[in-house]
């Protein structure tokens, strides 16, 4: 089966500063892919990467590859705005605009020029993020007025609304209580059906609850990458089974 | 020491008192002067007749109109071009590059010129260059705009107050939090959708507390509309771009300084000045008033 993304040789700068190094990973369509190290190892860069999200950083440069389904992601020639739509990203912080929790919703859409079956679309997403049965009569209401942990179920909801076929999450639980993460977490696990999932986590018991493959990464460095049972049982690095015990981090 | 702390800890809240106290008092010695013997003449017939018998009779309207007018015009020549500017700079322009460093370093060196000096900026750039090419160019060299007129005027203050719009639109543009700016980019917005949907509505309150500063500081200003529209007395209202006109801090100059009878003229100089400062207190409540309805609209959508 070829892998749905293919990273190859994948390096990073921020200015004169390596933030990767040489990363080759594949990532396989219908998996939660954990992306898991201690903090400043690249986990992020790595993710920001996939939807080009670094290009914004003014000192940032890339080499090596990307494809996704055998398009090069990295070439000049990519619409970064369309590529953002197919991989759809989720911040560690949730971001919800100061509008109501529909225009928050209808936001995506509205880019693309979209204003037909909005609705039905926002009712899908709100499901699919464990989040419509407490929303479903304050979606007029301010998107500011919800928890923390509803808000970041709006984000990924708000991100399923692009309908993309690559969810991309950072730390998304990271300041979330542990009802919020469940749910989440319960949410990755029906989603994966349809799309790919990469998750980076700073939780390391996480990735072994939903993910089907972890990637360890430490110092801008893909130590290794396997199925997460092979990684949390049976790592061929010893850094890894040192992090995943516990000892740093 | 410990005595020393002692007498330290009454008289620093004390002095740092007295300095509020000190600055309350001016203002409220100011303005009640002004309130005070301005009111004396104050009427109906003050603010909407003409100035008759060399000024010491009737009525500032022409110089009500006037302020008003040159200062919605230059609002509406500010405005935009300030904001515009500051979103570029904030927005689009890479920072390191040499063009933004050097549009910086004009503003903060627009902001240090002198009143005065615009007042033959626009004289020199506006009436005698821009004017003369209309006139040249459009109505065959006959005299139309290469002479002092509202229009100057309003576009000299607009170049007065330029630097306030863009300081506060910058200001404005950089609260709102990178964060919202990321996570639309995130869904695929454009750099111009990010502007358009997201940075705008965040920042436009702040963008119209410029506006209301500029309106502040171009309303009050004389020396720049001296050579560029303002009249010494006129017994007509302006009715097209290239009319002259009267203005109220204008009209104060000359009744200072150039009445033939001072001592007449004083009551009604008095009560200029009070209207004068009422004119721009409203013209500020209006922006204000368009700021808070603005910022309910976005709200509540």
């Amino acid at each position: 089966m070829t892998p749905l993304i293919e990273v190859r040789n994948y390096s990073a700068w921020y200015g004169t500063q390596p933030a990767l190094g040489d990363i080759s990973l594949d990532i396989h369509e219908g998996e939660i892919l954990a992306v898991i190290g201690p903090a400043g190892g690249g986990k992020t860069t790595f993710l920001r990467g996939l939807n080009r999200m670094n290009d914004l950083d003014p000192g940032f440069r890339a080499s090596g590859s990307i494809r996704l389904h055998g398009v090069e992601l990295l070439g000049k020639d990519i619409d970064v705005a369309v590529l953002r739509r197919h991989l759809g990203m989720v911040f560690a912080v949730p971001v919800p605009f100061p509008v109501s929790v529909y225009q928050n919703l209808a936001f995506g859409p509205r880019l693309n020029g979209h204003t037909r079956d909005v609705e039905a679309l926002a009712e899908k997403s709100l499901k699919a993020a464990y989040l419509w049965d407490e929303v479903k009569d304050r979606l007029r209401q301010s998107a500011l007025n919800l928890s923390g942990g509803q808000q970041q179920r709006l984000c990924l909801a708000r991100t399923l609304m692009l309908e993309p076929a690559v969810l991309l999450l950072d730390e998304p639980c990271s300041g979330l209580d542990p009802i919020s993460t469940a749910k989440i977490e319960e949410a990755l696990r029906e989603l994966k059906k349809e799309l790919t999932v990469v998750l980076v986590t700073n939780n390391v018991m996480q990735a072994s609850r939903v993910a089907d493959r972890t990637a360890f990464f430490l110092q801008g460095k893909l130590i290794e990458a396997g199925t997460t049972q092979q990684i949390f049982m049976n790592p061929s690095e010893t850094m890894t089974h040192e992090y995943i015990s516990g000892r740093f981090g | 020491m410990k005595r020393l702390i002692g007498i330290a800890s009454w008289f620093f809240p004390s002095l740092t008192g007295l300095c509020c106290l000190l600055i309350l008092a001016m203002v409220v010695i100011i303005l009640g002067d002004i309130a005070l013997h301005g009111v004396q003449r104050l009427s109906w017939e003050f603010v909407t007749a003409e100035p008759r018998v060399g000024m010491t009779e009737g009525g500032i309207f022409p110089a009500i109109f006037g302020t008003v007018l040159l200062v919605i015009l230059m609002t509406i020549a500010v405005v935009p071009l300030g904001v515009a500017t500051a979103i570029y700079l904030h927005e689009y322009a890479r920072q390191q590059s040499k063009i933004v460093h050097l549009v910086r370093l004009a503003l903060q060196n627009l902001a240090g010129v002198p009143s005065i000096v615009f007042g033959l900026f626009g004289l020199g750039f506006f009436v005698a260059f821009l004017g003369s090419g209309i006139d040249a160019v459009v109505f065959g060299g006959r005299l139309t705009y290469a002479q002092p007129c509202v229009l100057w005027a309003s576009l000299t203050l607009a170049v007065l107050t330029l630097p306030t719009v863009v300081v506060a639109t910058e200001e404005a543009l950089r609260a709102v939090p990178r964060n919202y700016r990321e996570a639309a980019y995130a869904m695929g917005a454009t750099r111009w959708q990010v502007v358009r949907r997201v940075v705008l509505p965040q920042s436009v309150g702040g963008m119209l507390t410029g506006a209301i500063l500029a309106i502040s500081r171009g309303a009050g200003e004389v020396a720049p509309i001296m050579f560029t529209g303002a009249a010494y007395y006129l017994p007509y209202l302006p009715k097209k771009l290239n009319d002259q006109f009267m203005e109220l801090g204008y009209h104060i100059y000359v009744m200072t300084t150039q009445s033939p009878d001072v001592e007449a003229t004083k009551p009604i100089l008095y009560s200029t000045v009070l209207v004068l400062l009422l004119v721009t207190f409203a013209l500020n409540f209006t922006a204000i008033i368009i700021r808070s309805r603005i910022r309910r609209k976005l709200r509540s959508t």
